[in-house]
């Protein structure tokens, strides 16, 4: 079978200049994948360029991305737009400001599923009520019903996990989805995040600063630096023992808390 | 150890369309000379407002802040000028607390030519602040947008050591920066507070940074302070249900 996701020596440019370089990933149905790395690493560009969502002046300018054999690299943009979302999701560090600030989450749910598929309003409501109480959220009416700037931060970031998850992709991206939240609400989403792995199947890929987010989530680490992967592997050997230089210079950054 | 600052039953309400809400309740605590202090607590608990009171950017329903015995809450805003040698202030996000057409350099030497320091002097001295923070001379030309989010913070902290202050307020000082610059600065704040005996007030979310740098923490949920310790103790001991919820969520 093919990979859920498969990254062959892929280069990325922005206004000529490389991004990312010669970098190989695979990942298995329902694998969750840390990529860690510092600002201006590449990790970002590279779950943007799997979505086609470089923007701009951003371009692959060499190897290939498959989703389950499917080349995305290269794939005409109506093609891209059909499996952004049914495919692969994706979810953003603050979708507060990702959404539409003058219309309610509802109204968005329901145009976001409705670009994929006949489904009927009531159906749509079940699913995200679902997906919800999953989250251990009891008054999703409330939330659907709201406006992005009348919900915290973590609330919205739940949104987006159900905007993401209501159309079912099997392979979402996760851009730093926590980063901006409160310690105990960052353990939260955290877990959310992995029941959609156990409930739904999900591969995830997450891009984060935090090394403690990927060590609590992923089954597999890339470290980034420069725009190349500097170490990839199952997370016990790259963030307990790394082998190189630059992946323990920054493991030995990380501060960690003393419990005992 | 001598007091620095003290804080006595300081209480802060703001109103929103009329409705009172109380964003510091009656907190007391103290920094000590050279100590670092850390202030931990969620978005809202009223930690950053207790920095604006300290400052005097805020003032307060009632209560008391001394510093050096003094009683700040009795000074005249042109009196304050005394407090901002004493007491500086470095932020999340440095590159929003410069001026952004104008350098670095230029950002450092306002404040020293605001205390009264002549030209010549002040370029001096700007030069060995910025040495102080690890930063070469030719940062002094750069535009804080030209800077990493790391050296902008290395600079904004040579900023407010220009008055030659004796405590430093640290907001969230290294939340928005990368592992490896957090550690750095990390590194730089407990340098300077062992060299210069600096004393650091670190309000912050990231309880391993608390437990790095601090002797003391003071936990802090919906305004009042709920806890108060060594950081081990408090981290390995927590007594509140909301300091637990913490220590449990850190990673």
């Amino acid at each position: 079978m093919d990979p859920l996701l498969d990254m062959r020596h892929v280069e990325i440019r922005y206004h000529g200049r490389p991004a990312v370089r010669d970098v190989s990933l695979r990942m298995e149905e329902g694998e969750i994948l840390g990529i860690v790395g510092e600002s201006g690493s590449g990790k970002s560009t590279l779950i943007r360029a799997a979505m086609g969502l470089l923007g701009t002046g951003g371009a692959v300018t060499g190897g290939t991305i498959a989703y389950r054999g499917q080349t995305v690299t290269g794939a005409a943009p109506d093609v891209l737009r059909r499996m952004r979302g049914p495919d692969m999701g994706m979810i953003f560090q603050n979708t507060g400001a990702s959404l539409c600030p003058i219309r309610t989450i509802e109204d968005q749910l329901y145009e976001s599923v409705t670009q994929h598929e006949k489904a009927q309003k009531a159906e749509i409501r079940a699913r995200a009520l679902e997906l919800f109480s999953k989250m251990r959220l009891t008054d999703g009416e409330r939330i659907l019903k709201s406006y992005p700037f009348e919900l915290s931060g973590g609330m919205n970031q739940r949104v987006g996990i159900m905007l993401a998850m209501a159309l079912k992709p099997r392979l979402l991206f996760a851009d730093e989805p926590t980063s901006a939240l409160d310690v105990t609400v960052q353990a939260q989403v955290v877990r959310e995040l992995m029941e959609m792995r156990r409930l739904y199947g999900a591969g995830v890929v997450i891009v984060t600063h935090n090394i403690g987010v990927v060590e609590r989530m992923a089954d597999k680490v890339a470290v980034m630096h420069e725009g190349r992967i500097v170490e990839y592997g199952p997370k016990e050997d790259v963030i307990g023992h790394p082998r190189e230089a630059y992946t323990k210079r920054l493991m030995g950054a990380v501060l960690r808390i003393r419990r005992g | 150890m001598e007091r620095l600052l003290e804080v006595r039953e300081l209480k802060k309400t703001f109103y929103k369309e009329k409705k009172p809400f109380v964003a510091v309740d009656r907190i007391s605590f103290h920094v000590d000379r050279g100590e670092c202090v850390g202030l931990v607590g969620e978005s809202g608990c009223g930690k950053s407002t207790t920095a604006g009171l300290i400052t005097r950017l805020l003032d307060p329903d009632a209560g008391s802040i001394l510093l050096d015995g003094e009683e700040i809450l009795d000074w005249k805003p042109k009196d304050c000028k005394k407090l901002y040698r004493k007491v500086q202030m470095i932020f999340q996000t440095p590159q929003d607390s410069f001026d952004p057409r104008r350098t670095l350099g230029d950002g450092i030497l306002e404040s020293l030519q605001n205390q009264g320091m002549k030209r010549r002097a002040a370029e001096k001295r700007m030069y060995e602040l910025l040495e102080m923070v690890d930063l070469g001379r030719e940062f002094a030309k750069r535009l804080p947008h030209e800077v990493s989010g790391g050296q902008c913070q290395r600079a904004a902290i040579a900023r407010a050591l220009a008055p030659n202050p004796e405590l430093l307020i640290c907001d969230e000082a290294t939340s928005a920066l990368d592992v490896t610059v957090q550690a750095q600065i990390a590194g730089l704040l407990k340098k300077l507070q062992r060299e210069r005996g600096l004393s650091l007030l670190l309000i912050c979310h990231d309880l391993a940074l608390v437990q790095h740098l601090c002797s003391r923490m003071l936990v802090m949920y919906g305004g009042a302070i709920v806890e108060e310790g060594a950081p081990d103790q408090v981290i390995q001991n927590p007594a509140e249900e909301y300091t637990k919820l913490l220590v449990e969520s850190a990673f």
